[in-house]
């Protein structure tokens, strides 16, 4: 397993969600990105929970990757 | 380059894909004159300076199977 500090989390807030394939396409394409280790994108809950490495990319990285597929991406207000 | 009518094939299954395929393109305001996007058919439209390449690329950013079809009149 990887040490630790090479993992970090962030809950990422999309808007614009509205069926299983929209999520496949964002799973599909996040989880191809360098330093992403696992995505978890819920249509219920309008969020994507991505775990990655903080040395290889970054959570603002990550939020715009999803902007960039034509949703609203917001990062949570408290995120440091 | 003269803007042309391209036509591409872009798998969506819902309102949330074809929203999507329209944000993406409006991003592209300054060199996107014009577009349409059809859920029903799963045709997009785009009116533009680029080329099928580039527009291929764009469109491709949404994650969504999508094939080039030729130049409309």
């Amino acid at each position: 397993s990887p040490p630790v500090g090479s993992r970090a989390s962030v809950t990422i807030h999309v808007e614009g969600m509205t069926c299983i394939s929209c999520v496949r396409s964002i799973e599909g394409r996040l989880s191809a990105f360098d330093g992403v280790h696992k995505i978890n994108v819920s249509l219920e809950k309008k969020e994507a929970r991505i775990e990655f490495d903080p040395k290889r990319t970054t959570a603002e990285k990550l939020r715009e990757g999803i902007e960039d597929m034509g949703f609203d991406a917001t990062l949570p207000t408290n995120f440091v | 380059m003269a803007t042309q009518k391209h036509v591409f094939t872009v798998e969506m299954t819902c309102e949330g894909c074809s929203g999507a395929v329209t944000r993406v393109l409006n991003k592209q305001k300054d060199k996107v004159s014009k577009f349409d996007v059809d859920l029903a058919q799963q045709r997009v439209v785009v009116e533009s300076t680029l080329s099928s390449d580039e527009l291929l690329e764009i469109l491709k950013k949404t994650g969504k199977a999508t094939t080039y079809v030729g130049l409309e009149n």
